[in-house]
């Protein structure tokens, strides 16, 4: 059954595009805020907010029953939960479904499948999707030359009870393999009292591509294109694109593919991301994670599909199939996503909350902004320091990346300190036009160097 | 020096404190030194007493503590003929913890905890807070008469809105 209003159970700018999408389906809504955010963009456009607790997360977005609750009295029939918070935890969905609210989301066992790293795995190997190859445990030092040998080096040792980096060493060769293995092993018995190793390639420049899905719970699943995410800070995104312009056609195929295959395996419901590390070098990707939920970046394949990912899932939540087939969704050109953080980058990328005293936008052909900033509008200290994600569009990459230093110059925002000029100095270095980076360029090439030209 | 968005750092620690179970916080940074305390009897001026139970003292009503723009059905939020005119100056307010039903009886058909024009002592239970079935006692952190109750028994409150005002002793 269609949903009639629908609870946003989240902040910030998803909660403000998830306002909207549900308004162009002519949806009502009702924004759950904490305390500190009584005055949010999303909860002024929505039909109603409500106020659920203290700014502590833990007390207000990260509670489920005081979100369901308030679901409940407030006289939602769905829920749409967009990224973080309380997004991929099942015990969310399983709350909906016992008080028959419709979830935006997949299955709750689907997301404790997914969720779980080994589980997903042998899900994806059941579905024939490649994964990073590897070894099963390796017990002396001559195995380890052998599976090193076998799986092609540079390769990884990694304790089998392990975590956190200890007890992981990297071997080019066999004799350092050999050699690796005592050490690694040492370091594992010293750790975690269980010197067993396993082995699996190390791909030295990878980039994070991934791509999106969206299924109607039965078994159809579409994707969207693939998005390259390798600008990345400790694990973090900072720029995305759609699509890869690295992949060969072939090779992008294979991708969606493997990515379709995988999702319809396990009959996945509504948005999802399938992420992979593309081996440039090898012309081969592996299979890292399934994220459960809509992503931060997902424009970017808003932008190159001309589809609203956002509308299509609060659809096939409320019981419709998927709107279109695979042949309708047509992808062109090329965009490109700068997630704007309010951080110092001269101080190690401090979360900097505050004011916003002046929020000039850029605006033009091509230019979209996904932001619930305005100029007088408090950033909390309490959540992520996203202010805003800047978008753009353009024919190919090099006319995207024109534009997004465009949008970059003609955006002023003053009040607190930003990442934006960082964004302008990654789009416009010869890596990034060149197209020659991987997820540890920016930590390693770039950032050495960032500040030192200005100074 | 002050620092850009001092002000406002400064507003939301004092939010922080105003909200925290602590009694006591001292900053020292440079030359600035700021000492907040919850207890009157140090001499420093304190706009309410606090308890160590939940019941937070909060601000005055009219306050935009209310939810805003309930397009879809009203809030059920002040009685009407309570507003903030009635007040005497010195009531206190004594907010929602949490978001939940306001239940001012422990069970269906017993009698209320409290009444306007009762006593109240601080410890004692004022109304219950329902999430999902589970019931949560909101106690006094104050002693004194209960002045008005602002909300209607069984409504859906917000978190952080007034529920009663009491006059204290």
């Amino acid at each position: 059954m269609a949903i009639k209003r629908l609870f946003v159970a989240n902040r910030g700018e998803i909660a403000l595009r998830i306002v909207r999408a549900a308004q162009a389906l002519n949806i009502e809504t009702v924004v759950a805020v904490s305390d500190a955010d009584r005055d949010s963009a999303a909860g002024r456009l929505a039909d109603r907010s409500i106020v659920l607790g203290p700014p502590a997360a833990a007390k207000s977005y990260l509670d489920p029953r005081l979100i369901v609750h308030a679901a409940k009295e407030s006289g939602c029939d769905g829920l749409h939960p967009g990224y973080g918070f309380l997004s991929e935890r099942a015990i969310l969905p399983r709350l909906c479904s016992d008080h028959g609210i419709a979830f935006v989301g997949p299955e709750p066992d689907v997301i404790d499948a997914l969720g779980d790293k080994l589980k997903a795995r042998a899900m994806a190997q059941a579905a024939g999707v490649p994964l990073v190859p590897g070894s099963e445990c390796v017990a002396t030092a001559a195995d380890a030359r052998r599976e090193g040998d076998r799986i092609g080096y540079p390769v990884l040792l990694k304790a089998a009870a392990g975590g956190g980096g200890r007890g992981m060493v990297i071997a080019h060769n066999g004799d350092e393999a050999e050699a690796g293995f005592h050490r690694a092993s040492a370091e594992a018995v010293a750790a975690f009292g269980d010197g067993t190793l396993f082995m699996e390639r190390f791909v030295p420049e990878a980039r994070h591509v991934e791509v999106q899905l969206m299924g109607d719970g039965k078994g159809r699943v579409l994707h969207f294109g693939e998005r390259d995410c390798s600008v990345q800070r400790r694990y973090q995104k900072l720029i995305e694109e759609a699509p890869c312009a690295a992949m060969p056609d072939h090779l992008r195929a294979q991708l969606h593919q493997s990515a379709v295959d995988l999702a319809a395996s396990v009959n996945y419901r509504n948005a999802g991301t399938a992420e992979f590390l593309f081996d440039v070098q090898r012309q081969e990707f592996y299979f890292i994670e399934v994220n459960a939920r809509i992503q931060v970046e997902h424009p970017v394949s808003e932008m190159i599909s001309g589809f609203d990912l956002v509308q299509e899932q609060i659809r096939i939540a409320g019981g419709a199939g998927l709107s279109v087939v695979q042949q309708d969704v047509k992808l062109s050109g090329h965009a490109i996503e700068c997630r704007i953080n309010a951080e110092d980058t001269k101080r190690d990328f401090l979360p900097s909350p505050g004011r916003i005293t002046r929020w000039e936008p850029p605006e033009g052909e091509g230019i979209r902004l996904d932001s619930h900033m305005s100029a007088g509008t408090m950033i909390p200290p309490f959540y992520d320091s996203m202010v805003g994600k800047l978008i753009v569009h353009g024919k190919d990459r090099a006319d995207a990346i024109s534009r997004m230093a465009d949008a970059i110059d003609g955006f002023a925002i003053e009040g607190v300190p930003t990442t934006l000029d960082l964004h302008r100095a990654i789009i416009t270095h010869p890596d990034f036009v060149e197209n020659h980076i991987h997820t540890r360029w920016l930590e390693q090439v770039l950032l050495p160097d960032y500040g030192k030209k200005a100074a | 020096m002050v620092e850009p968005g001092f002000p406002d750092a400064l507003k939301l620690l004092l939010e922080e404190f105003s909200r925290s179970e602590l009694c006591e916080l001292h900053v020292r940074r440079g030359d600035f030194e700021l000492y907040l305390s919850t207890d009157v009897a140090r001499g420093r001026p304190q706009a309410a007493p606090r308890g160590v139970s939940a019941a937070s003292v909060a601000a005055p009503l009219g306050h935009p503590a209310e939810a805003q723009g309930s397009a879809i059905e009203p809030v059920p939020a002040a009685v009407p003929d309570r507003t903030a005119a009635d007040l005497p100056a010195e009531a206190i307010i004594i907010t929602a913890p949490n978001l939940g039903t306001f239940y001012r009886a422990p069970k269906p058909g017993a009698a209320n905890y409290v009444e306007v024009g009762g006593r109240i002592a601080e410890g004692d239970e004022l109304c219950l807070i329902e999430v999902m079935k589970l019931f949560t006692a909101l106690r006094a952190g104050v002693s004194g008469t209960i002045h008005a109750v602002l909300v209607e028994d069984g409504a859906m409150v917000d978190g952080g809105q007034p529920l009663f005002a009491v006059v204290a002793d």
